[in-house]
Order: structure tokens, then sequence, then C-alpha cells
């Protein structure tokens, strides 16, 4: 097998590896190479690069605000709903219709659908579309939402106050 | 306090999915004995440079596509650019078998001739540069040899790998390479020890 050791090299070739030895390849090529790689793996846009600064504070202020109404709405007063029967009509009660977070079929079939109700300030939900002037800016949202009896929401409706 | 020196393959790896740092990486821890070894073997510094590149081009595209299974990154390194050195040596004896057929001269002694030669101009100690001129009038297959053991400290075993021929033909090839480098460095030397 292979005995070799380093004691065994030349002396020849010692002035010969000085001089060699320090040599390297020119810069040149190291930067061809890397503009070669370069073009063959070009930088791939991550998914975070979509979205602009801009597109990003709207989508941290939505949020936010969708945030604070899951809480206002996990902490309020539970109001039952008085009639089993009313259920469905429940969608297109009072002045603003509730918005269908469900099927139709799934929420009449609902046996026992809960109302969760909170009051939230309209300055929060402004992020979500709900118009705000200087006038009503103190203003508060009566925010309900119908909640089945495995507690997922089945509709929601905002009413202005 | 410990350090970490990623492998050549966890280097490929990342090569592989476009890492430009991982390639920079191997590129600068493999550049340096592979264009030594191109310099000594083909005597001209711009085609070293050439075999250089073109050998890790071939690893970024994939041309000469290097299994981690099957030996060391520089053996492989090493394979590829003493083949492309074959390569270009073939054509260049076409090249000059077509241009001046009645010359004469042995083809060895063209490798040696210092106009030809850049690696000249780099090398300014005396005595490396008789060791060069010798090295350059050997046989292509013992120049491989005696560079691969002499110049870059290789194992048999690891020349082998590189020249793709058994440890028995390395061992003889080096044997020869080396008493006729002995042979034609024994008027220099009888020169040297009169001074």
């Amino acid at each position: 097998m292979d005995t070799r050791n380093t004691t065994d090299r030349d002396p020849l070739f010692d002035a010969l590896r000085a001089e060699v030895g320090r040599l390297d390849a020119p810069r040149g090529v190291e930067q061809a190479l890397l503009q070669a790689f370069a073009q063959r793996h070009p930088p791939r846009r991550r998914w975070h690069d979509v979205f602009t600064q801009r597109g990003w504070a709207l989508a941290g202020m939505t949020g936010a605000a969708g945030g604070v109404l899951a809480l206002a709405l996990a902490f309020a007063p539970q109001v039952p709903v008085p009639d089993h029967g009313a259920r469905a009509v429940a969608l297109l009660d009072d002045d603003n219709p509730f918005i269908a977070l469900d099927s139709a079929e799934r929420i009449a079939a609902e046996p026992a659908p809960r109302m969760v109700a909170a009051d939230v300030p309209r300055t929060t939900l402004a992020a979500l579309g709900v118009p705000l002037t200087p006038e009503n800016a103190g203003d508060s949202v009566r925010a309900e939402m119908l909640v089945g009896a495995d507690g997922q929401p089945l509709a929601v409706r905002l009413t202005m106050q | 306090m410990t350090t970490t020196t990623a492998t050549d393959t966890d280097l490929l790896r990342r090569m592989r999915n476009g890492a430009a740092d991982a390639f920079a990486a191997l590129y600068r821890r493999h550049q340096g004995p592979l264009y030594r070894f191109a310099l000594l073997r083909c005597g001209s510094a711009d085609t070293a440079a050439d075999v250089v590149q073109e050998t890790f081009m071939g690893l970024l595209t994939e041309r000469f596509r290097f299994d981690p299974l099957r030996g060391q990154l520089q053996h492989f390194l090493f394979g590829v650019a003493r083949n492309l050195i074959l390569k270009s040596e073939t054509a260049q004896q076409r090249h000059v078998v077509l241009v001046g057929p009645d010359d004469g001269d042995d083809p060895d002694n063209e490798l040696a001739d210092d106009a030809a030669c850049p690696l000249a101009r780099l090398l300014d100690h005396e005595a490396a540069e008789e060791v060069r001129r010798a090295l350059a009038l050997l046989a292509p297959h013992y120049r491989d040899a005696v560079i691969l053991y002499e110049m870059h400290d290789m194992s048999y075993a690891d020349i082998a790998d590189i020249c793709q021929v058994d440890i028995g033909t390395v061992r003889s090839r080096l044997s020869r390479g080396r008493a006729a480098l002995a042979r034609r460095l024994a008027g220099w030397r009888d020169t040297v020890r009169a001074a």
C-alpha cells in the first residue's frame, strides 16, 4: 500500500515549491465565475417582497383592527337568541344585514346559535373600510356575531350607533 | 471556542441550491493548488487560468458532475483539469503538425521553450527555474505524477485516483520521472557544486 510520508519529498523541488506556492489564479477568473453563477442562479423573490412598504402598513393596520375586533367579541357579554325560529330571519333583521361566513344550509341547520355582541371604537375599524370622519371619530360600532354551538362564527353584522 | 469549517460536500450542496457564497468558498479553497498544477503541467499562465475557469464552470453547470460517494472533490477537480490539459495539448499538437511538419524538433522541447512559456517570467529563482525547465521536458504522464507527488504532497493512491491508473503505474511513472529529472539536472548540479 501507499507508504507516502512528507519526509521523502525531493529537496530539489524546494525552490520551485517556494516560488510557485504563492501563485494563485488571476482575480479575473473568480469574477467571471461569480458572474456566471449569478446568471445561472438569479436571486429569487421571496414571498414577503411582493408587498410594498405601504402594503405592509395597510396589512398591519388591518391585522391590528381585526385583532381588536376579535378580542372585543371574545370578552363581550353574550346575548342569547330569544327564538330559534328567528335564526334564519336574523340574517336580514334590523337595518344592516348579516354577512354570512358559512353556507345558508349550515346556518339554518345550526341547532343552538348564539349571538355575541360588542361595541368597538369606529377608529379601530377604519382599516376595514368603515367610514371615518372627524364628526363620527368618537363613535362606536356595534359588532354582532352569530356563533354556532361549536364556537364557529356563522355570520357577522356591524351596526352603526 | 469551536471553529466550524464547512466541508466540500456541504458547500457543494449549498452551491447547487444557489448560494453564491458557497461557490466562492469552494473556488477560493481549491483554485490555488489547481492553478499551480495546471501552470506547471502546461507551462502557460493563460492556459492554466483557462483550465481553472473551465473546471469550475463545469462544476457550476454540472457538465462535470461530482459524486461525493466516489471520492474527494479535490481529486475530482484535479482529474478534470488534467483531462482539459490533455485535450488542449492534443489540439495543440495537431496544430503544430499542420503548421510545420518538417521542423523535426522533439515535441517535448516545445514545452521547454522559454519564449513560449510565460511561467519563466514568474520564476526568478535559478534553482526553481532549472527544475521547472527539467520538469517541462518530462513526458506528460511522468510530469503528472511528479508534480502531484512533489508539489502537491499527494499519495500514490491520490495520484492513481486523479490519473485513473493503478498504484503500481503511479509508482513506476514517478520513479522514471524522477530518474529523468535527475539526469537532466545532473549538469546543473555539477555547475552549482563547482561554483
